[in-house]
């Protein structure tokens, strides 16, 4: 990453923690490399897709392939006399072998939060809006957000009677956005024909709150969690946040790691979320006391892509390039950076500061010029004289 | 934007999207453009069938139209929404006619040589069944490779069987149906959730 591309990105970052520490988010930090054994306990059958290796007793170690994971971990081990809720947040990367065939980055850095110790629709409205919050403060406010839940499509599926067996064929094809699938598999079902069409679209309804009073009429098993999903859309009202998001009951993700809602949101222009989420009741109590818990995560790559597509490159960096700063106006160099403005000392050859100043994009150049100096402000090209450096950038900037 | 195939998906993807009332009419005469624009404001790309998936995908193209044989290969990550019903073909393992090689080649040496252009199909296939397999990949005429003996059979697409015969091979496992899909790019899915919804019910209207 170049020093320009890796500035965005710090500027993306700082807005996401100045974000998350506004809901009182405290960042933590994780291992990168953990015991197998440890780790391998956040999945039934042990974790898929990720790097392990051997430390030099043999004993099998894994490198974070998600960053949620090693929070619980945390939580499970570190702060269990936490009266909760626990409110964290995290920026780091998570290593992921891609899947065969397929190009995709092994390394992918996440800006993420974690609500611990609360059920109910007050800390999903609340992780939903600070994602909605935390993107819009980006600049990215063409958003929209997508929201699922597990538990509601489960209460659907059990309410009309659709066995274990069927719900796990479901899974698999919800899992790959295979919808055809779906409503092959739905289709097959020995439901009534009207119960049979419900099942068939569940995954395709979405929208406002009508679509979830519909359901809860339907089948009245799924009604507290029609009503719960409700209640969480009306507190996005509260937040401000409501515009962005639409129910809908297509976006399940993985339904053996996710208890209740899912959320994804998306970006124009990028192809894929750009930050996803939701509640995963079940996984602190892999690793020590239970405890309900949801989260989103922000897709830093695919946040810094959209933005980089909205606002181009930056025109220029606020710097000035003193000529000879480096070895005859060392003085001169140090007495403007002292005043809080970014210097780059270079030779005072002919040119040198300038191309330099073209090549990385400093706004800048200053050099001696009888008993003072000159500085020149690319942006406009205007150029003034001066006896002191900060006196000349002064008048440039008024 | 709508990523269309070009080959034998082509006219029954203008008939479909026609039937649901868009404006296709650029696509008739398009001649070697490759990008067209309707007077709706739809735009249409006209790919190889195998490369609709990656387009959609990536979100170069909202929506495309592929063969679920190719979704069934390449595994992309998009949303499929609707089986088009048409281009039905079925994905079939063969061998020369006559004795069928598979247990022999399974009984001795233990692996069974397969060309196809469909290698993790194939892969999945035998895999599926508890065999041992080798998969030989090739871009073309799959039907020469037992002929000639780089292969003991082939995986491939067949609609009619006509090609089979005429090359003297015979179907001996039914592998999957294959028709024409509708697929979305995961974001345009969720962006253009109003436009998407309007088309799948206007597509389905034309199915039924």
């Amino acid at each position: 990453m170049l020093p320009i591309e890796s500035a965005e990105l710090v500027a993306i970052e700082s807005s996401l923690r100045r974000t998350f520490a506004g809901f009182g988010y405290r960042e933590v930090r994780t291992p990168l490399v953990e015991f197998a054994d440890v780790m391998d306990r956040a999945q039934e059958g042990g974790l898929g897709r990720v790097f392990r290796l051997f430390d030099d007793h043999g004993q099998v170690l894994v490198v974070r392939p998600d960053l949620t994971i090693p929070v619980a971990r945390l939580v499970a081990g570190r702060l269990t006399d936490h009266p909760g809720p626990l409110r964290v947040s995290y920026v780091a990367e998570q290593l992921r072998p891609p899947p065969p065939g397929k190009a995709q980055r092994l390394e992918e850095r996440q800006a993420g939060i974690e609500l611990v110790g609360l059920s109910g629709p007050a800390a999903d409205a609340e992780v939903v809006s600070m994602l909605v919050t935390a993107l819009t403060a980006l600049g990215i406010d063409d958003l929209k957000v997508a929201l699922g839940d597990v538990s509601l499509t489960r209460a659907v599926l059990d309410g009309v009677g659709v066995n274990e067996e069927n719900q796990a064929r479901l899974q698999v094809a919800v899992r790959a956005r295979n919808l055809v699938a779906w409503k092959r598999i739905a289709e097959s079902l020995p439901l009534s024909d009207d119960t049979r069409r419900l099942v068939a679209e569940l995954p395709t309804r979405r929208g406002g709150g009508d679509v979830l009073h519909e359901l809860a009429d339907a089948v009245p098993g799924a009604e507290p969690h029609c009503q719960a999903l409700l209640t969480t859309l009306s507190l996005l009202h509260e937040h401000g946040t409501a515009d962005y998001v639409m129910a809908d009951l297509g976006v399940l993700r993985d339904w053996g790691y996710y208890s209740g809602i899912v959320v994804e949101a998306y970006a124009p222009g990028v192809g894929r979320p750009v930050a996803v989420g939701g509640r995963y009741d079940g996984l602190i109590g892999r690793f020590g006391a239970a405890r309900p818990a949801v989260g989103a995560a922000v897709l830093l790559d695919r946040v810094h892509e959209a933005i980089a597509a909205r606002n181009g490159r930056a025109a220029s960096i606020d710097g000035v390039v003193v000529a000879g700063g480096i070895e005859v106006e060392v003085a001169a160099a140090r007495a403007l950076r002292a005043t809080g403005v970014v210097v780059v000392g270079v030779s005072d050859q002919a040119g040198v500061a300038e191309a330099l100043a073209a090549a990385e994009g400093w706004r800048f150049v200053a050099r001696r010029a009888d008993a003072g100096f000159t500085i020149t402000d690319r942006t406009d090209n205007r150029t003034v004289r001066c006896a002191e450096l900060a006196e000349g950038l002064r008048s440039l900037r008024s | 934007m709508i990523c269309v195939p070009l080959g034998a998906l082509f006219a029954g993807s203008v008939a479909r999207l026609r039937a649901a009332g868009l404006d296709v009419s650029p696509l008739d005469d398009a001649g070697r453009r490759l990008v067209v624009d309707a007077p709706d404001g739809t735009r249409y790309i006209t790919t190889r069938p195998s490369d609709v998936p990656t387009y959609v995908e990536a979100g170069a193209a909202d929506l495309g139209i592929v063969g679920s044989d190719v979704l069934r290969e390449s595994a992309p990550d998009v949303y499929e929404l609707l089986d088009l019903d048409f281009g039905h073909c079925r994905m079939v393992y063969a061998t020369l006619a006559g004795g069928d090689p598979t247990p022999g080649a399974l009984a001795h040496l233990g692996v069974v040589r397969v060309a196809t252009k469909y290698p993790t199909i194939a892969r999945r296939h035998f895999a599926a069944t508890g065999r041992a397999v080798e998969v030989v990949k090739v871009n073309g005429s799959v039907e020469v490779a037992p002929l000639v003996g780089l292969a003991h059979g082939i995986v491939d697409l067949t609609a009619t069987g006509r090609t089979l015969v005429e090359n003297g091979l015979i179907e001996r496992e039914a592998i999957l149906d294959a028709s024409a899909r509708l697929i979305a790019n995961r974001v345009s899915h969720k962006i253009l959730a109003g436009t998407v919804d309007t088309l799948i019910a206007r597509l389905e209207q034309g199915l039924e």
